[in-house]
């Protein structure tokens, strides 16, 4: 069996950038992916040895992330709720207003098509990988992700140099 | 050149966004796009989005990792509470979970290593005081093995006979007790044929058993260390290492003879 635990520890920004981009609460995040770091290691004696190590803790740490969702009700009203500071994400000043639209747009997304567009987009899950994470079929993660980005580009221009010749006007 | 596709597929387009498709896919969303630019502008609009995504959130992917997120920490911190025997067997509990190799990981990144380091120290400082030019290096000399053996059996709370190295050259002097920040430990003395000087330092560890001999320097000299059932030992003297690690295998071995 290879190393498990390297493969665990190589995982664990990736897993925290993904906690971040969905809570957006820096505590908020560290404490999930710190629950899913324990999950794992509670689970890792049951684990099938030829499963991906990364879509393996990605499906744990959704799995916290919905019972989550359930116990606070958050839902569609969660972004609402959430701390003015804590919608500024990145950690630059520059990059956090250069990508404000489009994160205020995220922001506005339901939880589902967020999380299939994050999984996709800024992890380089595959769509099969993302269906395995979310327990859904692949068909669902297609209609999620086109809805998704769908909504993205209502609400966020894309910045001018992305794409040249072209604005749209809200 | 086929002709350009009239048709592409939703889940194609999004499949050319997140580069996900085969080359002659790819090749016909591409010719598609050509001819259909109100079409191009929405995939592009797409793959800005996807990089604005990544860009955003790329520093959270970049921060150092908060001590609460340090793997090695929240492994040691599942075997710490718990007793000797009970984390010993946990140790092999989760030893089937992640492998042999997963099991050295762990027992040289964090538990044994800061034991294993805290032990070489104590030996180090032993070997220096009583081995080299004392008048006196032991308190009891291997004239009474017997007595020498009841002597540290009944300081170190355990019993430890002083390891037989007579086969591979080195006759025992003697053994003391000494004093360490984590209680007291036994240091046995040989010497070879020449009169070069050999030490075994040993004493109780709560610390997980190493899953090698690790090679290590005591004080001015090297050495070998490792922990088995409860015990740490490091093994030191003006030898190569190549030697040390022989003797070392050999104390190992009579140790679990002895259970």
């Amino acid at each position: 069996m290879p190393d498990v635990l390297p493969r665990i520890e190589a995982c664990i920004p990736a897993l925290r950038r993904y906690a971040m981009a969905l809570l957006r609460g820096r505590q908020d995040a560290d404490d999930m992916v710190h629950d899913t770091l324990v999950r794992a290691l509670d689970r890792l004696h049951t684990r099938r040895d030829d499963g991906d190590v990364r879509a393996w803790l990605f499906a744990i740490m959704h799995n916290l992330f919905i019972s989550r969702l359930r116990r606070h009700r958050l839902g569609a009203s969660y972004a609402a709720a959430r701390e003015p500071e804590d919608v500024a994400v990145a950690a630059d000043q520059e990059g956090r207003l250069r990508w404000r639209d489009l994160l205020n747009a995220l922001d506005s997304l339901a939880p589902e098509q967020r999380q299939v567009i994050l999984l996709v987009a800024v992890e380089d899950l595959t769509y099969a990988e993302v269906a395995h994470v979310l327990n859904i079929p692949i068909g669902t993660v297609m209609s999620r992700l086109a809805r998704g980005r769908e909504r993205l580009r209502a609400l966020a221009a894309v910045p001018e140099p992305a794409r040249p010749g072209l604005r749209r006007v809200k | 050149m086929s002709e350009p596709p009239s048709c592409i597929s939703e889940e194609a387009l999004h499949g050319y966004v997140d580069q996900q498709l085969d080359p002659e896919r790819r090749a016909a969303v591409e010719q598609y796009l050509q001819c259909h630019p109100a079409e191009a502008v929405r995939v592009a609009d797409y793959r800005a989005h996807r990089e604005g995504l990544r860009a955003a959130f790329a520093p959270f992917a970049d921060a150092p990792l908060p001590p609460s997120l340090n793997l090695a920490r929240l492994v040691e911190a599942r075997l710490r509470p718990r007793r000797m025997a009970w984390r010993m067997a946990a140790a092999v509990l989760l030893g089937v979970g992640i492998g042999t190799s997963g099991s050295w990981w762990l027992a040289s990144r964090d538990a044994s290593g800061a034991a294993l380091d805290t032990l070489v120290d104590e030996a180090a400082v032993s070997y220096a005081t009583f081995v080299p030019n004392a008048e006196r290096p032991v308190q009891f000399s291997a004239a009474d093995p017997q007595q020498l053996a009841k002597w540290v059996g009944s300081r170190l709370n355990r019993k430890l006979i002083p390891p037989d190295l007579s086969a591979a050259g080195y006759e025992l002097l003697g053994g003391r007790v000494v004093a360490t920040g984590h209680g007291a430990a036994a240091l046995f003395i040989y010497k070879d044929g020449r009169g070069v000087p050999l030490a075994v330092f040993a004493r109780p560890t709560d610390a997980a058993d190493t899953a090698t001999i690790a090679e290590v320097d005591v004080g001015a000299t090297d050495g070998c260390a490792w922990i088995e059932h409860g015990i740490g030992y490091t093994v030191t003297g003006a030898e190569s290492y190549a030697r040390l690690l022989e003797l070392s295998k050999h104390i190992r071995a009579q140790a679990r003879a002895q259970g």
